[in-house]
């Protein structure tokens, strides 16, 4: 998933053009940056998880890895999402977010655009209606006759508690609806591909969102971000010890809302002389009978794709160059 | 339609402007340097989508790799194991083209953006401004060969006005030598200019000469033509064949036996004619042959004098011993002889204003040209000479000066030309157009150097030529040494394949580095084209020529070696007289000495008598047979009278 702030885009002059239109009042943000982060994130955690390879968790030496290695996976899946704030009612954040999602096949060792479903590119104001009480029915109305989709940032949550007008609390909420957006695209194209089932799909995150993607065998999730680590006290130890081409025995990550999927953290790339994360990613798996040879065989398949390095992304210790070409392609149609 | 086959793309680093820009394609696509494309805009201006044509000039490749040493760390060093990488990297086709021509030509803008397609036969045609010179009622489409890409066959036609005047003319080639791509093109150019000249222009032909080797020996002769070539004259409109009309001319050897010629052979020699002059040919000329550093002002003035008063004139002198009619350098050589006793006679230092030094100066250069030219110039002032006058149409005319010495080279081209050019200017030569192909034009009109009267002849053509029909086509192999006014005064310019040194010169500065790579590695059958209605040089390929190739001709038509007298007369007449033997040559001649046989053959030769025994016998003097001298018969001494006293 990329993320990306940017000055306006085209379609962005547009839509800022009709809210000057609409809503009288509203101050332009120079650029139509963000003057706050717009990643929300999650603080790091520790969790454990119920190991289903052996009594405790071991690093495992990958067999079979030779250069020759060849990789089964046949697509790769990424989204992207930007989040500009162009400009403020009052302090209220009127933000314009971008999303968007592709499935890239490989055919003779090139990456092509899947043609079952086309790649797709979102885009949506993110406004706090609650508090815009200038911006009439009607005003709403005619944005949304010029094509513009509108998504309160101002709803109240599950605990029917509606956010306060901090900007940054809607800047927020803006940015985690953006992020969730570009979750559903992402899953929706997801299924579509285990639906036809057509070859191993390496999907940029986790699978568990979705119980049809999540119990695909076509789907293999590889995360890169840590924030959240499923292991503690010596699990711990024995995966920050992972050395290059080894794995971790596989666990079940089965969180509360989501489904129950098959994961280990496996070491791509030599850590030494770099942070303990360097080069370590996790990958989950639907359940499956023999989940250490299933480990094995997806593993092999990760590190082979590897090579080609995904450099300059800074990220390239544990992105497969599949993935960047995703984010490469996406970045040059949305 | 074809199916595009890339799109146009302009950044702020590299824009496209009205004369280049950029696209990019498929990585299989069938695109090239030298390739024509399309561009059909999106946007109408003035109510008309724009279409531009141009052709590329520069090719890029690269990856999403920002340095080469991520490459070298994703293999861990080993280029061997790049092989096994799961995916190839991004990979782009990028290229500029240069603009040919847009549509609408007003207003000029950058090109914008939209689809390339691979240009068709009409669009080259488009392309190339040629659809203005083949449209009905002009028709001066000379095909010079054809343009290959992606599947497109389009011939690219020469536009007659352009190439043989009177809008632009002459033709330049250059190229390295052994590929024999400058003659072969030259011989398919005149095939192709023979067939496609439109009658209306008037009448054509050719003079060649051949200055190095056999290739232009054999021009009546078939050559090999493979498949793929007889294909290419289809397409061209041009029949396979060699040259229906050709006359070869070639002075003597020095011995004057048989002619200097790679074209000796026997069974060749009905169609060459020899090429002998006189002195009062030469005279005219005696400036290229003599040394600008000896031959002063009073020199000069003295061979003028000789010129206007001596040649072919009754001459008296009081200081002569007897009265001169100069008509050979033998003449010349006794009225020097009879001029200079005279003076020694009277004692004087001067005659008629001439000082003696200045006659013995000028005595010794002239009487020395007959032996410097020997074989072309004769003492006896024979003359044998290429038909200025009448001169056929589609005729190639080859001089042969391969064989001589430099000097000779430079008097038969001084002369031929001149007379050309003389006979052009009075409209007499027989034909409306004359195209004169010289090779070696970096030793006959070099960039530096001495100003020679030859360099001084082709600057004349080059600059005037056109306005009287006359076109210069010249070759060299490094144009950058060839006098600028010579290539500069090409209207068209065909190259081969090329050295790199030549292409690393100032000349070649406005090619792009891809297409100077390209002209480096030509094959043999392919040139770039310059041509005046053409923005930018074109690739061709033209079939090999339909006539005999100069090595195959002198393998099967091996050079004739050192011969006896009779045998060099029986092979001179009997062209003109099947029914001559050689018993009945030696029978004949063997009374007579060298001289008489050769002046006889000469005569002969020149004539073209109906009766060639006849006339060959009539050239010499009577000779009585000797008869064996009679005994005297003794006469009878007479008897002592009786009354002798000293009788016995």
């Amino acid at each position: 998933m990329l993320v990306s702030n940017s000055g306006p885009d085209a379609a962005s002059r547009a839509a800022l053009r009709l809210l000057v239109d609409k809503l009288p009042g509203l101050n332009l943000i120079e650029g139509g940056g963000s003057s706050e982060p717009p990643i929300a994130s999650d603080p790091p955690v520790l969790r454990s998880a119920q190991i289903v390879e052996g009594a405790a968790l071991r690093a495992i030496k990958v067999a079979g890895v030779t250069r020759a290695t060849t990789s089964g996976f046949g697509a790769f899946l990424d989204g992207t999402q930007k989040v500009q704030v162009i400009a403020h009612s009052l302090g209220l954040p009127v933000v314009i977010g971008t999303i968007s999602a592709a499935v890239r096949v490989r055919v003779n060792k090139r990456l092509v655009t899947w043609g079952h479903q086309p790649p797709r590119v979102e885009r949506a104001i993110y406004l706090p209606l609650r508090y815009l009480t200038q911006l009439s029915g009607d005003a709403i109305a005619a944005i949304v006759a010029a094509q513009w989709r509108i998504i309160d940032t101002s709803t109240a949550d599950r605990n029917g508690e509606y956010p306060s007008q901090h900007p940054a609390v809607l800047l927020d909420r803006a940015v985690r609806a953006v992020d969730q957006q570009r979750e559903e695209l992402e899953d929706r194209l997801a299924q579509a591909w285990c639906a036809i089932g057509e070859s191993p799909l390496f999907i940029d995150g986790g699978i568990s969102r979705t119980p049809d993607v999540a119990a695909s065998t076509c789907a293999v999730g590889v995360i890169k971000s840590h924030r959240t680590l499923y292991v503690e006290g010596e699990s711990l130890k024995v995966v920050m010890g992972l050395q290059k081409g080894e794995r971790s025995s596989v666990f079940r990550v089965s969180p509360r809302s989501r489904s129950s999927v098959l994961s280990w953290y496996l070491r791509q790339r030599s850590a030494e002389g770099r942070d303990a994360l360097w080069g370590l990613v996790r990958v989950e798996v639907a359940e499956c009978d023999r989940p250490g040879e299933r480990a094995d065989e997806i593993s092999r398949w990760v590190l082979a794709e590897t090579s080609p390095l995904a450099l300059p992304d800074g990220r390239w210790d544990k992105m497969s160059y599949g993935i960047r070409d995703c984010e490469e392609f996406l970045r040059a149609i949305s | 339609m074809s199916e595009a086959l890339g799109r146009v793309v302009a950044t702020e680093r590299k824009p496209n402007t009205p004369h280049e820009f950029h696209f990019w394609t498929a990585i299989d696509s069938p695109v090239g340097i030298g390739t024509i494309v399309r561009v059909d805009g999106a946007q109408p201006i003035d109510g008309q989508i724009p279409h531009i044509y141009g052709i590329i000039v520069e090719g890029f490749s690269y990856t999403d790799l920002q340095s080469p040493m991520h490459d070298v760390l994703g293999h861990d060093g080993l280029p061997t194991s790049a092989g096994f990488a799961a995916t190839e990297r991004a990979e782009i086709r990028l290229y500029t083209a240069a603009v040919l021509r847009q549509i609408p030509e007003e207003p000029l803008q950058p090109v914008p953006m939209g689809q390339v397609f691979l240009a068709e036969e009409e669009d080259v045609q488009v392309a190339l401004r040629m659809d203005s010179y083949l449209k009905e009622g002009a028709a001066t489409g000379i095909p010079v060969g054809v343009y290959r890409a992606g599947g497109t066959d389009a011939v690219i036609y020469l536009d007659a006005d352009f190439l043989l005047g009177p809008e632009a003319a002459h033709l330049n080639i250059t190229g390295v030598s052994g590929l024999a791509t400058k003659t072969s093109a030259v011989e398919w150019l005149l095939s192709s200019l023979f067939t496609h000249f439109p009658e209306e222009k008037g009448s054509i032909a050719a003079v060649c000469f051949n200055v190095k080797g056999p290739d232009l020996c054999y021009l009546d002769k078939p050559g090999r033509i493979e498949d793929t070539d007889k294909t290419l004259y289809e397409k061209l409109g041009v029949d396979p064949k060699p040259f229906e009309s050709v006359q070869y001319f070639a002075p003597y050897t020095a011995k004057g036996l048989s002619l200097n010629t790679f074209r000796n052979n026997e069974a060749l020699l009905d169609n060459v004619v020899p090429l002998t002059w006189g002195l009062r040919e030469v005279l005219q000329f005696a400036e290229v042959l003599l040394n600008k550093d000896d031959v002063d002002a009073k020199a000069d003035a003295l061979i003028d004098f000789i010129t206007q008063n001596v040649i072919d004139k009754e001459f008296s002198d009081p200081l002569l011993s007897k009265k001169h009619r100069v008509q050979s350098f033998a003449d010349l050589e006794a009225w020097f002889r009879d001029v200079l006793q005279g003076m020694e006679k009277k004692d004087g230092e001067s005659w008629r204003t001439h000082h003696v030094a200045t006659i013995r100066k000028v005595r010794n250069r002239l009487s020395n040209i007959s032996t410097r030219c020997a074989g072309l110039v004769t003492d006896s002032g024979a003359v044998s000479d290429l038909p200025f006058g009448s001169f056929a149409d589609r005729t190639v005319y080859v001089v042969d000066v391969a064989n001589l010495e430099e000097d000779a080279q430079d008097l038969i081209f001084a002369r031929i030309v001149s007379k050309l050019r003389e006979h052009l200017e009075r409209r007499d030569l027989g034909v409306k157009h004359l195209v004169v192909f010289v090779d070696e034009l970096n030793k006959y009109a070099p960039g530096d150097g001495a100003d020679t009267y030859v360099r001084k002849m082709l600057l004349d053509i080059a600059e005037r030529g056109r306005y009287l029909g006359l076109v210069l086509f010249s070759a060299q192999q490094f144009r950058s040494q060839v006098h600028r006014r010579v290539v500069g005064n090409s209207g068209t310019a065909l190259f081969g394949r090329m050295d790199p040194d030549e292409l690393s010169t100032p000349g070649y500065t406005v090619l792009s580095p891809a297409t100077k790579t390209k002209l480096a590695t030509l094959e043999k059958g392919q040139l770039m084209i310059r041509h005046p209605h053409f923005t930018q040089p074109i690739f061709v390929r033209f079939p090999r020529p339909s006539v005999m190739q100069g090595r195959e001709g002198a393998e099967r038509y091996p050079q004739a070696g050192e011969i006896g007298l009779d045998v060099a007369v029986l092979r001179s007449l009997r062209p003109l007289d099947p029914g001559i033997t050689l018993p009945w040559v030696q029978d004949l001649i063997a009374l007579y000495t060298e001289d008489e046989i050769i002046r006889a053959r000469n005569a002969t030769l020149l004539a073209r008598p109906e009766n060639v025994k006849a006339y060959f016998t009539a050239q010499f003097r009577k000779v009585i047979p000797a008869q064996p001298a009679a005994r005297p018969m003794a006469t009878t001494i007479k008897s002592a009278p009786e009354n002798d006293p000293y009788g016995f």
